[in-house]
């Protein structure tokens, strides 16, 4: 307990009875009167809201949404590189570290292209998925991401809930300078795509960034003001 | 902002409309009775039936319908929620009021599921005796004052009151205890262990209190020297020494307080709502299906605002508005003055009911033996000591100034006792964090 509650018999004042309930009933008075003539604060942050007046802290929640914060796991997605292909190079180290088993992956290669590979499959089930980011950790080339900020939408099937590649791959394209496909060129992207392609290209980050972690434009407090000015 | 500036104009505008609602009852129940008397009807049927279906039917049936919502959204302000605001018409929800209909069409549309071996005339009697008692009670309650009305140039005086017999209180003591059959027949009728259970806790708390309840009111009969609710009202119009007006809550506050609790204890709501619990015995209307259930439960509403309008017209003295009454006598003319008692009597038993809801939403509910040992260890005695304390001071002063006074010094002394500082809870500095390190969060 982390109260230490008195356990002693209750005095003369108390056992009169009606003293303390009108006491209480002063409280629910206030408390009632405080939340009929003070509307609700909007602010998604609850822990911000101003609480001297009403003390609602609810979120109407199809209408209001609690901002997720920045290093929320949500859906995956399969980053796309510039030309539209994943960035993924069928390498299984989110196959292999998913504890869950959810990843099934089956590798292909570029015809005119014998050192890269791509997936043929890539099949998520996001019902087995346990959500813990190890796929997005594991992955060398930064091709899966968690940083849809949605959950895993509810379907009537359960095939529904099996995710492939082509609903996966979706979200802003990336590219990295020290991506092997912009450093030694390759046969499957155009001359001039794959120029876009490096002046796009930007360092490999080396730790969780910002950008790493989060969809450009993605913003808790952008969200959280323009709610407040509602 | 805009929601407390709403507020504060909805506030402004209730006891306006009230007004307004006061004048339109008065103008319908005139035109009633001026039909009625050119009928050939002898006089004050039109006026009576007109009360029937404007006061009895059209107010208290709305208010205790919309108190279902009231309860629900109020309750939600209470406890810091938003409360029913789905149903939205043109975006807006309007304080829940729109669920009135959902609901009313829920308990409508519900499948009809009868016991098999109910007895079949009382379970179907039940919920109609416990719904016709409560509303019974509301025909002798003054609502506003007598006042003549001229239509086509025939004289007649019309009051807003269904009958003023002579019985007066002790139609309400009779009738208020006719209630008991409902819950009691339900229990019985419906042949489960769980309905009778209810029905038995039912009855002998509700019969329990209508002697304290009866007791309760013995003091501002005495004080009032009349039983009908009309000659009580208007003998609050007095004054104590020329300013304070004789409202039974001056000289009858121990009456009062008797009074609201045991009028709590016969809606059977919370602090006292032992016959029905959604956890054990769930109530004594466990066996009843769509609307039977729904009169039920519409029958504590409305014994909700009927308890609060015999308050209001016992206690709080009746359509008189208190504040700025001769200025309004002297100022409007006599219907809207009478226009303007009736909506004070109706606001006050829209707060008394209000007050009803938060008392409501304050207590936990009692044992069962502490709502006997209230009963018959406190309210009765007290209750008793009321009668002959307040027998002595009428017999001493017949002006009621002593007993003004003694009410007085009752209030001060319990409005004392009230703000003494209570025993505060010592609750450590940082009490919780310290907590959560050792469980290791």
């Amino acid at each position: 307990m982390p109260y230490q509650l008195p356990d002693s018999e209750l005095n003369l004042r108390e056992r009169l009875y009606f003293p303390e309930v009108i006491q209480g009933v002063g409280i629910i008075m206030k408390q009632f009167l405080r939340n009929f003539f003070f509307g609700r604060q909007k602010d998604p942050d609850v822990l911000a809201r101003d609480r001297s007046l009403s003390q609602n802290a609810t979120i109407a929640y199809p209408e209001e949404r609690v901002p997720y914060p920045p290093a929320y796991r949500g859906l995956h997605r399969l980053v796309p590189r510039e030309d539209g292909r994943p960035r993924c190079v069928a390498c299984y180290m989110c196959a292999t570290i998913c504890p869950a088993q959810c990843i099934y992956i089956e590798a292909g290669e570029y015809p005119d292209d014998p050192i890269e590979k791509y997936p043929v499959k890539f099949v998520i089930d996001e019902l087995r998925c346990v959500v813990c980011g190890f796929c997005v950790e594991a992955c060398p080339k930064d091709a899966i991401r968690m940083d849809t900020g949605e959950h895993a939408p509810p379907s009537y099937t359960r095939a529904a809930q099996v995710w492939d590649e082509k609903r996966l791959l979706r979200g802003p394209p990336v590219s990295y300078q020290n991506d092997p496909w912009l450093r030694r060129g390759s046969p499957s992207i155009s001359p001039e795509k794959l120029q876009e392609m490096r002046a796009r290209a930007k360092p490999f980050p080396l730790n969780a960034t910002d950008e790493y972690a989060q969809t450009p434009g993605f913003s808790v407090r952008a969200l959280a003001s323009e709610a407040k000015g509602k | 902002m805009r929601r407390f500036l709403g507020m504060v104009l909805f506030a402004i505008c209730v006891p306006l409309s009230m007004v307004l609602l006061g004048r339109a009852v008065y103008w319908l129940v005139a035109g009633a009775e001026y039909l009625a008397t050119s009928l050939g009807a002898p006089p004050t049927y039109g006026a009576a039936i007109a009360n029937v279906i404007l006061l009895m039917l059209v107010f208290v049936m709305t208010t205790a319908a919309l108190l279902t919502i009231g309860e629900r959204k109020w309750s939600a302000m209470i406890q810091n929620r938003i409360g029913p605001n789905r149903i939205r018409v043109f975006g807006n929800s309007a304080g829940g009021i729109f669920f009135l209909a959902a609901d009313a069409l829920k308990m409508l549309t519900k499948e009809n599921i009868n016991p098999s071996q109910r007895s079949r005339v009382l379970y179907e009697l039940a919920p109609m005796a416990a719904f016709a008692p409560s509303f019974a009670l509301f025909a002798v309650v003054p609502v506003g004052p007598a006042v003549d009305s001229v239509v086509n140039g025939v004289r007649t005086t019309v009051a807003l009151q269904v009958a003023n017999i002579d019985a007066g209180l002790l139609f309400v003591f009779g009738i208020a205890s006719l209630a008991v059959y409902g819950t009691a027949l339900a229990g019985w009728a419906s042949n489960s262990k769980l309905a009778i259970l209810g029905g038995v806790r039912a009855s002998s708390q509700m019969i329990s209190y209508e002697v304290s309840l009866g007791l309760a009111l013995v003091g501002s009969m005495m004080a009032y020297q009349s039983l009908r609710l009309e000659e009580m009202v208007r003998a609050q119009g007095q004054l104590l020494w020329g300013f304070l007006p004789a409202l039974g809550f001056f000289l009858q506050p121990v009456g009062l307080l008797v009074f609201f609790v045991s009028a709590f204890a016969e809606t059977k709501r919370t602090p006292f709502d032992l016959p029905e619990g959604e956890s054990e015995i769930v109530g004594y209307f466990v066996e009843y299906p769509g609307m039977k259930f729904g009169m039920l439960f519409l029958a504590e509403f409305i014994e909700v605002v009927v308890l609060a309008a015999i308050t209001a017209a016992i206690f709080f003295g009746g359509w008189h508005p208190v504040l700025f009454e001769g200025w309004l006598r002297e100022n409007l003319s006599p219907i809207w003055f009478a226009s303007v008692c009736a909506g004070a009597f109706l606001t006050k038993v829209l707060l008394l009911c209000w007050l009803q809801l938060i008392v409501r939403w304050t207590l936990p509910r009692f044992r069962f033996d502490q709502i006997q040992k209230l009963c018959w260890k406190v309210l009765l005695p007290v209750a008793l000591a009321n009668v002959f304390i307040t027998g002595a001071l009428i017999l001493v002063d017949p002006s009621l100034e002593l007993l003004g006074l003694v009410g007085l010094v009752e209030i001060a002394a319990m409005a004392v006792i009230t703000a003494a500082v209570s025993r505060k809870v010592e609750v450590p500095a940082h009490a919780h964090a310290a907590a959560a390190a050792v469980a290791g969060h």
